[in-house]
């Protein structure tokens, strides 16, 4: 599945458009970056409530492929100026960080 | 020029997690013992013990710093240092405000008492200091520290919960006036920042286990604000 799936399936909504439509591999649920860091693989969908600019950053460098921001977490405006930069894309869902994850679970075993 | 030896991080009985025998008092006295000059009280979001605490170290022939230790909205912890008690309260009344927590259980977390100088209890807070976090995100503490006064140093940024290392992966842009270690750690991961080490006591016992050091003619906030601005403070983890 794209991650531009997610939106319709989780549901959710996407922080800014124009971003980079990857294929999602798998997912990774964390709100310490440096366990994301450690542990995190490629093509792998974070689901967070870290909503902050070095969580961009940590995405990039794991080349992960989009970022859920559970629990309707705000998305600071230097966190958004930092994903556009990389083409990253940003979701918010309103689910929590277990639901968002079972959920993409289901998907992605359908 | 006289070498001057710190402790800028250590919690009092106010503190859930902090020791019923880490009165003020007590902290003081462990510090003089410790062979330290400067101490400074620094509870989870409040700092209602800064008056008592100021009384007990005048009397130790310690030079005292008021602080809280600030919990961020990405829970990270980060110390907010001021010259005076009063300032100290003032910041510490806003941030337990800002506070988002439970109601305090004492029989799971522990008292959060604040006393007089006599060490009597003057009163205990509710809401639970160590569970929750404020509304002010890392950047929007340092700048709301700043602007009241105060050194805005993230604390044990190398643990690995509640460090803005383990929680944020790396450190971000700053400013910060320093970064508190509780080990040497690479320059990389502290961003050039200078580094302080502080014991981070929850028992009396503990105070000075780590301490920063610097040389001024006086122990004050102004000798430890300019040693930090020109990167003089050396850190020891070792402890004394």
């Amino acid at each position: 599945m794209k991650a531009s799936d997610l939106i319709a399936a989780l549901p959710c909504i996407s922080a800014w458009d124009g971003w980079n439509d990857r294929e999602i591999t798998g997912g990774y649920t964390s709100d310490l970056l440096s366990d994301v860091m450690a542990h995190a693989d490629e093509g792998q969908v974070l689901i967070t409530i870290q909503s902050h600019k070095n969580t961009v950053a940590v995405a990039v460098l794991k080349d992960l492929s989009a970022i859920i921001l559970a629990s309707d977490r705000p998305v600071p405006p230097d966190m958004a100026e930092a994903a556009r930069d990389e083409d990253l894309p940003i979701f918010v869902a309103s689910d929590d960080q277990y639901t968002c994850s079972w959920k993409l679970q289901k998907l992605l075993s359908s | 020029m006289p070498v001057i030896r710190a402790d800028l991080h250590t919690h009092s009985c106010l503190s859930p997690c902090g020791d019923l025998s880490a009165s003020p008092r007590a902290l003081a006295a462990a510090a003089r013992k410790a062979g330290l000059d400067m101490l400074a009280i620094t509870d989870h979001n409040t700092a209602l013990n800064a008056p008592a605490f100021e009384i007990a170290c005048r009397g130790e022939g310690i030079v005292p710093l008021f602080g809280l230790e600030l919990t961020t909205m990405e829970e990270v912890h980060a110390l907010a240092l001021f010259p005076t008690a009063l300032e100290a309260v003032r910041a510490g009344e806003e941030a337990y405000e800002r506070l988002e927590s439970e109601t305090l259980d004492p029989e799971a977390f522990g008292d959060q008492i604040w006393v007089n100088e006599d060490e009597e209890i003057e009163g205990s807070l509710e809401k639970l200091l160590i569970i929750g976090t404020t509304d002010l995100t890392l950047d929007d503490a340092g700048t709301w520290t700043r602007e009241l006064g105060g050194l805005f140093i993230p604390a044990h940024i190398d643990r690995s919960v509640f460090g803005v290392l383990g929680v944020l992966g790396f450190l971000p842009e700053g400013p910060f006036e320093a970064v508190e270690c509780t080990r040497p750690i690479d320059e990389v991961l502290t961003g050039g920042w200078p580094v302080t080490a502080s014991s981070d006591a929850h028992y009396p016992g503990d105070v000075g286990s780590r301490y920063t050091e610097w040389t001024s003619e006086k122990p004050d906030f102004d000798s430890l604000a300019a040693a930090l601005a020109s990167r003089t403070v050396t850190a020891h983890f070792g402890g004394r």
